[in-house]
């Protein structure tokens, strides 16, 4: 009888926590397949499923609505960002890791330092600083920002983990006459991979995400990126939650499908770097 | 690296490989901290008038009526959070750890998958979640029969504040999850074993085992929670913007209303430094009360 009961127990608590698991998800389908309907569809029924799914409110999302202007943007500023970041992050976590030298504890400290530093409350006199030196709203304004922001934790993740890598590795790369570049991207690099990709991917995550530096130190149309894009393309399509729909699955599209195939090393990077700030 | 090692660098070289990330740093990060300063002693309003006023416009922040509604709302924001999103995360690692639980792997994803979306979207999808006519929520409540319940969620002055907590608990619930689980690994199997054996209870173990053994962790994650709670501002940028009337303004979102709506610079660079000195005093009051340890 006990046994029976702590069975049917169980089923109900695994039954509770997939409800809790449905409902934590279910605004984000909701959005998906509510962009799939029309807009009388939608406002006939806003909880049913599409009757006959179809792709129009994309088309005028993308399109007319020109969202691919603001991919183009935000996929030049996260590629860009998260190629800078590994090679400067690198090049400092190599060396922190590597050599004792005067200064090196402070500039360790200065940049462990700018994960607790609230950097969106430097927003107006960054804004500033970029009007007043012109750089201002011009292509590559929003990577100088983006590469800064995420420097701390990058360099933290190399950091501790060239610490792990053998320094025998270097030395024998020394004695055989190589250069330091040569040992630092040749021998070095490669073991970095694990570090390397967990970087890269919370790196485009969160340049592909950022909003507050898009929203104040650029205005072009064309060096808007996707957030930003967003909060203009609710202002001229407000009553047309469908297409507004389409627009927002576009814009998560990319991030879902990293988080899938890579959720494991985003959840092991942000657990780490959340601890260490 | 204790030990030393006999590896050699040219001053040259390593200046080299440093350099470009230390320029770009102190540019972006430290500069504006100073900049701040000097802009919040003047009546900056973005022209050419830049006029040293010393410390007038602390002295009006001080005095600023919207800037303590809006600390008031950051503090709310922080409390409701620490409260309710840490209660549910604790809750869900001690679920997580029974071995009558199925599908760990899929339920962890889902519920941290809102993390990874962009503040903006996650706004914008509460807005709907929220909107009086064709929103979710109403209609949900509809369809359930409790039209009574219904309300609007975010033109109610009186509860909009907890409307738009609610989708800043939802999106970063995975944040404490997955810190309190990996501190839980940390933990010797054999203490729950024996506790077993001793027939202690589940509930038991929660508050006299897992809850002491990870207090530490979870301190660090009330602190996380602080530091990134009294910065909140897209979400509201996008749902409210503070509105309506000031109801639910925060802290960041007054800094830009004032900065770049009505572009008074000077003022606006006081609001920051505030929101700095407040969110940074905040933090070390916290790390001093709850003695957090961090390595």
């Amino acid at each position: 009888m006990k046994s029976i009961l702590s069975k049917i127990g169980k089923y109900v608590f695994n039954i509770i926590m997939i409800m809790f698991s449905i409902t934590c998800i279910f605004p984000v389908i909701w959005i998906l397949y509510s962009s799939l309907k029309t807009k009388d569809e939608f406002m006939l029924d806003i909880i049913s499923l599409p009757a006959r799914p179809r792709l129009d409110n994309y088309y005028h999302a993308f399109v007319e609505g020109k969202m691919y202007t603001y991919f183009i943007s935000s996929i030049f500023n996260s590629f860009t960002t998260v190629f800078l970041v590994i090679l400067i992050a690198f090049c400092i976590g190599y060396v922190l890791s590597r050599y004792r030298f005067k200064g090196r504890n402070f500039i360790y400290t200065l940049f462990i330092a700018g994960m607790l530093i609230p950097v969106y409350a430097l927003i107006v006199p960054l804004f500033v600083q970029f009007k007043v030196l012109g750089l201002y709203d011009r292509f590559f304004t929003l990577v100088i920002p983006y590469i800064a922001i995420r420097l701390p934790l990058a360099i933290f993740l190399f950091e501790s983990f060239i610490k792990t890598v053998p320094v025998e590795l270097d030395e024998a790369a020394y004695m055989d006459g190589a250069s330091t570049f040569f040992t630092m991207s040749r021998i070095i690099l490669p073991v970095c991979k694990p570090v390397l990709s967990t970087i890269l991917i919370l790196a485009f995550l969160d340049t592909w995400n950022e909003f507050p530096f898009a929203l104040v130190l650029v205005t072009k149309e064309i060096y808007r990126t996707i957030p930003v894009g967003l909060t203009n393309f609710y202002g001229q399509y407000t009553t047309d939650y469908t297409t507004l729909m389409a627009a927002m699955v576009l814009s998560i599209l990319p991030v879902i499908i990293v988080y899938l195939l890579f959720n494991k090393k985003i959840i092991q990077g942000m657990t780490a770097g959340a601890v260490k700030g | 690296m204790n030990h030393a090692n006999s590896l050699k660098i040219k001053n040259s070289t390593l200046l080299s490989l440093l350099a470009p990330g230390l320029a770009i740093y102190l540019f972006v990060i430290i500069v504006p901290l100073f900049t701040a300063l000097g802009y919040s002693l003047t009546n900056w309003m973005g022209g050419l008038d830049k006029t040293f006023i010393g410390l007038e416009n602390y002295a009006a922040l001080v005095k600023d009526e919207i800037f303590w509604s809006s600390l008031r709302n950051n503090l709310l924001i922080v409390l409701l959070t620490v409260i309710i999103q840490m209660g549910l995360a604790f809750l869900l690692t001690v679920l997580f750890m029974s071995k009558a639980m199925k599908l760990k792997e899929v339920h962890r994803t889902v519920i941290f998958l809102p993390v990874v979306l962009s503040a903006v979207v996650v706004g914008f999808i509460w807005q709907m979640i929220y909107s009086n006519d064709y929103g979710l929520l109403n209609a949900i409540l509809k369809s359930l029969g409790l039209e009574n319940l219904i309300s609007p969620w975010l033109d109610d002055p009186d509860q909009v504040i907890f409307s738009v907590t609610v989708p800043l608990i939802w999106q970063y619930l995975g944040v404490p999850l997955i810190i309190f689980m990996s501190a839980v690994q940390g933990i010797p199997k054999d203490i729950y074993e024996v506790c077993e054996l001793d027939g202690v209870g589940g509930i038991k173990k929660a508050v006299f085992i897992t809850f002491p053994l990870i207090y530490d962790t979870i301190k660090v994650a009330i602190m996380l929670s602080i530091s990134s709670n009294m910065l909140v501002f897209s979400h509201i940028y996008v749902m409210t913007g503070g509105g309506p009337g000031t109801s639910s303004m925060v802290l960041a979102q007054y800094a830009y209303n004032t900065s770049f709506n009505s572009m008074q610079l000077g003022y606006g660079s006081s609001i920051a430094i505030g929101i700095f000195i407040i969110s940074f005093g905040i933090i070390i009051i916290f790390k001093k009360l709850a003695e957090v340890k961090q390595e």
